[in-house]
């Protein structure tokens, strides 16, 4: 069953209601163009009426002659048969008349009555005489002139064509504006595509719709807009790329034309190498979480242990006592998500507190349960960041500089580990706090 | 970590790069393995089917067949460990790699020492898989009990509730008490999977295999991290 906004509706309720109309209008139109042309018109009652006043003076005056020398002079007028009755149906005129005219006589229609377009010939009509009725009637075969419906072929084409024709277009202009103009947009925005206008998007008219083309023109500007964010990302990330590895190769080129001993270029190759192979590996890494979809394995995670393997290594790569990096979150504290790229992100926010913390300063991670999620948040002590940049440290490549002490990296860490938690339907954001800044992360809850 | 079969391991090095070919050609010759070197990857999959190797290491872009459809032929008969290396570093490649049967995944650029270790990992699982079941050993070692039926570990008055990668972590870590095991044989033989840098589940095994030590009260020994080589399980060390 389709929806309540579905384009099914609109085009039901167009499409039933046209044909209900077409055939309404078909039907009394018609009917009344019909009716109307079988009376006789005004003018020709007129005359014919003169003709029945013009037959009594005549009777009244010289009786049988005098009917037989008008009946003489109508002949000569009108060309078709007329004659004279009386009360008793017969001729009033000295001529007899044939059984022939005596049968069209039994059947006589007034000037009222439709004419039938069925019957052969002419009809024949009985006119009485307007002073006295009773006295007797003129019959007449109706002048062809008089004769209705000249214009019926031209009623016809015009009730049976032109209207519903014009109708129909009517109806097809509106299918248009309803169906092809959003599809029009739709291949304008493609065409801009191919034209490399990303940014093109459709109109709110069609984006707003509640039927199924709303529908499709939602899905192609979150497409687009996909589709554009991807292409400038990978833009983005070309360009830092190319740039982030022109350093490490000058370096290396300068080490070559250096008077260096062998070891100490030994040295220096293989720090150099180590640094680049990091560089293409986040790239890779941080391109694959933003461009794979497929879901990631989930398994519960326990954060204190997490966070105890994780410890262990950061101390062990920055010289760091473990009492510096502290846990204020007890053994509840279980996660739901993917523990390899779970791992990642809180290990690159966690180099990253301690590489801009100043030296014996404290890291330390603490939570609280909120509903179905666990929020956690990393703080350090190296002095925050500008409120406009809090946003900016996840974009790649993003190095701030002055005021948080350290360096070092690619500026890559954050970005990754956003793209890992947003990979695993968490939330990561930084705020900056009296002494530094705390990263918070929402994640979802074990369900034990 | 000693090789543990005896004579010389015998690898099929299938590799088109030349500088590289003969690099670990020549490298692992000097470590004591005996190397055969391809540089095609049909001739690869018919000198692999004909002789017999004990490891496999190949490339996945390969002139005459790549490295994924000879793995596919060369598993329909062999069950020979497959060792594969490529510079293309996606995930995807890996994970087809591991679906089709490779034993292990090493992505390019890597270094000869890595290879070794990877190697002698495999090596290792390969002959401990062979070898028929031991009888355990010094069971009760230093008051910790092993339950092989439950896969856990008794001390004091009670089970420290591990579970069974976890378990069979701290006995093979157990088993060879006071020698250091790489990541990657441990990812051989306890996860039966092949080791990648992001792979964390390991570390993840020893920090809770640390943390219930902990809490049922044993101190004597622990599982120790050896930098840049993998875990032992030894006495605590006084001085740290």
């Amino acid at each position: 069953m389709p929806g309540r906004h579905s384009l099914f509706w609109k085009l039901a309720f167009l499409l039933v209601g046209f044909c209900l109309l077409m055939i309404w209008l078909s039907w009394s139109w018609g009917r009344y163009m019909e009716q109307k042309n079988l009376f006789l018109s005004v003018e020709a009652r007129k005359t014919l009426q003169e003709y029945a006043a013009q037959a009594e003076q005549a009777w009244n005056q010289g009786q049988e002659a005098g009917v037989d020398a008008w009946l003489q002079g109508m002949t000569q007028r009108e060309g078709s048969w007329v004659g004279v009755i009386g009360g008793d149906l017969q001729t009033l005129s000295s001529r007899p008349l044939t059984p022939r005219e005596n049968q069209r006589l039994t059947f006589l229609r007034g000037l009222d009555w439709p004419v039938s377009l069925h019957a052969r010939g002419l009809p024949w009509l009985r006119v009485p005489f307007p002073g006295d009725p009773d006295a007797g009637s003129l019959v007449i075969e109706l002048p062809q002139r008089f004769m209705p419906g000249q214009y019926r072929l031209l009623w016809r084409v015009l009730t049976n064509g032109v209207i519903p024709g014009l109708f129909t277009l009517l109806l097809c202009v509106g299918l248009y504006r309803l169906l092809v103009v959003p599809l029009n947009q739709l291949r304008e925005q493609a065409n801009a595509w191919s034209a490399d206008q990303l940014n093109a998007r459709l109109s709110s008219q069609t984006t707003s719709r509640r039927d199924e083309l709303g529908e499709l023109g939602r899905a192609f500007d979150q497409m687009s807009e996909r589709l554009q964010g991807t292409v400038s990302l990978q833009q983005q990330l070309l360009r830092d790329l190319s740039h982030e590895l022109r350093t490490p190769l000058s370096r290396l080129r300068v080490a070559c034309d250096s008077e260096h001993s062998l070891a100490a270029l030994r040295e220096r190759l293989s720090r150099e190498v180590d640094g680049m192979q990091r560089l293409v590996e986040d790239s890779l890494q941080l391109a694959w979480l933003d461009t794979e979809r497929a879901p990631l394995a989930a398994e519960e995670i326990q954060v204190q242990a997490l966070w105890e393997m994780l410890t262990e290594n950061a101390c062990f790569e920055s010289g760091w006592p473990a009492q510096q990096l502290q846990c204020e979150l007890t053994a509840e504290c279980w996660v739901r998500g993917n523990l390899n790229t779970l791992a990642q992100a809180l290990e690159n926010i966690l180099r990253n507190a301690i590489r801009h913390s100043p030296l014996g300063a404290v890291v330390s991670l603490d939570g609280c349960r909120e509903g179905e999620y666990w929020h956690l948040w990393l703080e350090d002590q190296g002095g925050g960041v500008d409120e406009v940049d809090l946003e900016r440290i996840f974009a790649p490549f993003t190095r701030l500089d002055g005021s948080r002490p350290g360096n070092g990296g690619f500026g890559l860490g954050l970005s990754i580990a956003r793209n890992a938690v947003q990979r695993q339907g968490g939330q990561i954001w930084a705020q900056n706090t009296e002494h530094g800044l705390r990263l918070h992360m929402r994640l979802l809850a074990a369900s034990l | 970590m000693t090789p543990v079969s005896v004579g010389h391991p015998r690898i099929l090095a299938i590799e088109d790069d030349l500088v590289l070919g003969a690099y670990v050609h020549e490298q692992l010759g000097r470590s004591g393995f005996e190397v055969t070197w391809c540089q095609n990857g049909r001739e690869g999959l018919e000198l692999a089917r004909e002789r017999s190797f004990d490891l496999v290491l190949m490339d996945i872009l390969l002139p005459g067949m790549d490295g994924l459809s000879v793995l596919t032929y060369l598993r329909q008969s062999h069950s020979t460990p497959v060792v594969l290396m490529s510079a293309l570093g996606a995930e995807a490649d890996r994970i087809s790699g591991f679906r089709l049967g490779a034993d292990d995944y090493l992505p390019k650029p890597f270094s000869m020492a890595e290879l070794r270790v990877r190697i002698e990992a495999i090596l290792r699982r390969v002959a401990l898989d062979r070898r028929p079941v031991a009888i355990p050993l010094n069971r009760d070692s230093h008051s910790l009990r092993f339950d092989d039926e439950l896969c856990d570990v008794y001390f004091g008055q009670q089970w420290a509730g591990f579970t069974r990668s976890e378990y069979r972590l701290l006995e093979t870590l157990n088993r060879s008490a006071d020698e250091v095991l790489s990541k990657a044989f441990l990812y051989q033989h306890v996860l039966q999977r092949g080791y990648a840098p992001h792979d964390r589940s390991l570390d993840m095994h020893v920090s809770q295999i640390r943390r219930k030590l902990k809490a049922i009260g044993y101190g004597e020994r622990e599982v120790r991290t050896v930098w840049g080589k993998g875990y032992v399980l030894s006495a605590v060390d006084e001085g740290a």
